[in-house]
């Protein structure tokens, strides 16, 4: 089975939906790139060499700035996260900076096979979590668009002037603001016409609803798990599931252990492979994905704790009867439909 | 009384307009003068004393083989004198068509506007709106038709935000006045061309369109962030003015050197210099319009490219602290910059009132002290009210050319004046990106107490100290901050 995952990854390497690494490298580092090496750095889930290890394709890496932020200098914030992932991504080989679905075409990557020497090379993507990241501005949408992002999560856990978010009670912004305001179905229509895919990881259920009915796009959700299986805030309820499938998008389902087990002591791969199948039955193996949420938050399954174990996934899907097609669609195919929809 | 106009000492290129043939300065009502111009194919020889000198064969209209010493064919002096008495009137006119025609092929490339500014305070960036349709705007100095009657073929467009801005959202207002700049482009694309390289500009010439470039106008809007600096670069920003009229928490502004202020860094901070090498560094031209006179010295001898002034004066005419004074003219000239002569009034004749020849004069001493390699346009059109008769909007340039014309400016001086010393200016400061192309961009945050205003969060800086990050203390902070991050995740 071992075996057959990574025949399978090979082929068909991962595109993940979500990881914080950028956060830490600001935390640890204060975006000092000459102070660590990437390859090698064990502080954190995250290094070049376990990505490798995990058959990692492609990565957004989340520009994510804090709540607190709101107000306050979260713009420039956001511009010195995306500094340092595209600095990040021009100072290794191994990485790539990427912002078409052509990008990450399987095609490319295999003339690429032949040009790095031990690897292939990762795509990077960028994505922006949290719309306290805009200020309130359109402009400043299109011009993160510009500088290669390419989706935007609505919010983070805190709302902003014209959005909700599911957290209740972390944050005090914004109280009275539910589901989209009118100013927040313009920030909708212009990522369609932008052309950024909309995240609504995070977001509250009105919200998710709204975006759900005005997008002309298919959406993603970049990191959340299932509501039914979990009833964390942070996962998505089988309504909102079946309108995703609808709408053609795609929930890359998340490694984070909180909202996986919803308490409960052990939580391990087959925990997470239950809200795949869960997810399956209610909107189909074509709306899924994964969004590990490495080095976003602390507690992992056991036997992922970090990002060079995703093979292990795989093996326990094919365990359970998952097909190749099907895999590979949560590897790779199913975001890229989307990625090509929203162009 | 008819003076002779010596040959300019300064290099002339060989293959320009031959000594012989040249303007002369005003006698008694009118000009008079010894060239032609496009309307008349014959050459007219100096009337009265120069000494002939042989056409050179280099200029395609010499080889007509019309030497000067020929000029037995013409009639004698004073039937000259009543020609040209006659013709006097039209001399004028002759040197607006001769700017014409040069600034056909060589438009001017003005290093400073600010008709975004304007787009925000008038229509709050909303270009759809009908007031805002440039090509009929008319209660702005710039506007579709009018840039072209002035021969306008490149301008840098300013995304200033103001100084209150600073520590607040300067940032974001930065991307939304560069976002304007884009979407202009994009709404009216048979007028502008929106480029970010010296052969963007030459490509836009050809295709007869504005080339339209970006340039930050003030420190503040990079919030002492190199990353944000890399970001607006990415965006296509060409130039940084490195301060508008505050300091940074790493650059004095032109206040400093009048009583209204006192000198803080003296200059550029420690990180200042960080933030030229990395402008250097990114291939961003450096802008001292604005900043003081000990910012300008001190960038002057670090930068590894030459830098400009994009809208500034002459000190030497008007002593007004923000013109640049001879010393540092003088700097320029040796480190191959540029001045772009502001039109203010203010900066003009230090008063509210100015003319067309006042500012011709701060052109003229910029060539004489710097030298014709150092001298541009940067009218600072709608980001100032008072500007001077015979240069009320973007549609005047060639009126001004006219008048250098009739200076004894040589048509190569001119066009190095309208376009070429810029595009010299940004080709080397792109070659010196090359040059440092394998350099580690700067990564050092500035110091968090040198920073002010509250509306900045401090993460990312661990225990205040910007410098050595001791992997204890990290983990320490990565800890304490796990419970919040389990959390919020």
């Amino acid at each position: 089975m071992r075996e057959r995952a990574i025949e399978l990854m090979q082929d068909a390497r991962l595109i993940d939906g979500h990881n914080d690494f950028a956060l830490q490298l600001r935390i640890l580092y204060q975006n000092r790139l000459s102070r660590v090496s990437i390859k090698e750095i064990n502080k954190t889930h995250t290094n070049l060499v376990k990505l490798q290890a995990g058959y990692v394709g492609a990565q957004f890496w989340s520009v994510y700035v804090l709540c607190s932020a709101q107000n306050k200098d979260a713009v420039r914030l956001t511009l010195e996260q995306i500094d340092v992932v595209k600095r990040m991504c021009n100072s290794y080989d191994e990485l790539e900076l990427v912002t078409t679905s052509q990008g990450d075409a399987p095609s490319c990557k295999s003339i690429l096979k032949n040009v790095i020497v031990g690897g292939i090379k990762i795509a990077c993507l960028i994505g922006i979590e949290g719309g306290h990241s805009i200020d309130s501005s359109l402009a400043a949408l299109r011009m993160y668009y510009d500088l290669g992002v390419r989706y935007m999560t609505l919010t983070h856990t805190c709302n902003t002037p014209w959005s909700e978010s599911s957290s209740k009670g972390i944050h005090n912004f914004y109280p009275s603001v539910t589901g989209l305001t009118a100013f927040g179905q313009e920030v909708v229509k212009e990522m369609n016409r932008l052309g950024m895919l909309i995240d609504l990881s995070h977001t509250s259920y009105s919200t998710a609803k709204a975006a759900l009915s005005i997008s002309k796009a298919p959406v993603i959700f970049s990191h959340s798990s299932a509501f039914s299986v979990c009833n964390h805030s942070r996962n998505v309820p089988d309504d909102i599931l079946q309108e995703l499938k609808k709408n053609r998008g795609i929930i890359m389902v998340t490694f984070n252990a909180d909202v996986l087990a919803c308490g409960r002591k052990v939580v391990n791969i087959s925990t997470l492979a239950d809200h795949f199948d869960h997810i399956k039955e209610i909107a189909g193996s074509e709306s899924i994905g994964i969004g590990g949420d490495y080095d976003g938050v602390e507690r992992f399954p056991e036997g992922l704790e970090d990002v060079s174990k995703y093979p292990s996934l795989i093996e326990e899907l094919l365990r359970r009867g998952w097909n190749e097609t099907e895999l590979k669609g949560v590897l790779r195919e199913n975001f890229l439909r989307v990625f090509r929809e929203v162009e | 009384m008819e003076e002779q106009q010596q040959p300019h000492s300064t290099a002339v290129p060989p293959g320009c307009f031959p000594p012989g043939m040249r303007l002369l300065r005003r006698h008694g009502g009118g000009w008079l003068w010894g060239g032609w111009s496009p309307s008349q194919t014959r050459h007219r020889t100096q009337a009265g004393k120069l000494n002939p000198q042989p056409s050179q064969a280099g200029t395609a209209r010499v080889s007509r083989g019309r030497a000067a010493p020929s000029r037995r064919r013409w009639p004698g002096g004073s039937v000259w004198v009543l020609v040209l008495a006659l013709a006097l009137p039209s001399t004028g006119q002759q040197y607006l068509e001769e700017a014409e025609r040069i600034m056909n092929s060589t438009p001017v490339i003005d290093g400073h506007n600010d008709l975004p500014w304007q787009l925000l305070r008038k229509f709050n960036n909303q270009l759809g709106l009908p007031g805002a349709n440039l090509t009929v705007l008319n209660d702005t100095h710039t506007n579709i038709p009018k840039l072209r009657q002035g021969h306008v073929g490149g301008q840098f467009w300013s995304v200033y935000v103001p100084c209150e801005t600073q520590n607040k959202d300067a940032v974001r207002r930065t991307l939304e006045q560069m976002d304007v700049v884009q979407r202009m482009c994009d709404l009216y694309p048979e007028t502008f061309s929106c480029v970010t390289s010296a052969d963007g500009i030459r490509q836009a010439f050809r295709s007869g369109k504005v080339a339209s470039l970006m340039g930050v106008e003030g420190g503040h809007s990079i919030d002492s962030s190199l990353g944000v600096l890399r970001s607006l670069y990415r965006l296509g920003a060409r130039y940084m003015t490195l301060t508008h009229s505050c300091n940074t928490p790493w650059a004095d502004n032109w206040l400093v050197d009048t009583k209204d202020e006192n000198p803080v860094h003296h200059g550029l901070s420690a990180f200042g210099k960080m933030v030229v090498q990395e402008m250097n560094r990114l291939g961003m031209i450096v802008d001292l319009a604005h900043v003081s006179v000990d910012t300008m010295k001190a960038v002057l001898n670090i930068s590894k490219a030459p830098v400009i002034f994009s809208h500034s004066s002459a000190y030497g005419i008007c002593p007004h602290r923000r013109n640049v004074p001879d010393d540092v003219l003088r700097l320029v000239s040796s480190t191959g910059s540029l001045v772009m002569v502001n039109f203010y009034n203010s900066y003009v004749t230090c008063s509210d009132k100015a003319n067309l020849s006042n500012v011709a004069d701060h052109l003229d001493y910029v060539k004489k002290v710097a030298g014709p390699g150092a001298v541009g346009f940067g009218g600072d059109y709608d980001g100032v009210t008072g500007v001077p008769t015979g240069l009320e909007d973007v549609s005047k340039y060639p009126a001004l050319v006219a008048e250098l014309l009739a200076r004894n400016w040589t048509e190569q001086e001119v066009k190095l004046a309208l376009a070429e010393n810029l595009l010299r200016v940004f080709e080397t400061v792109e070659e010196v990106k090359r040059t440092l192309q394998d350099t580690a961009p700067h990564e050092t945050p500035i110091a968090f107490e040198e920073l002010e205003g509250s509306c900045r969060t401090s993460y990312g800086y661990s225990n205040g100290a910007s410098t050595a990050q001791r992997p204890p203390a990290a983990l320490a902070l990565l800890l304490a901050l796990a419970p919040l991050l389990s959390v919020l995740f």
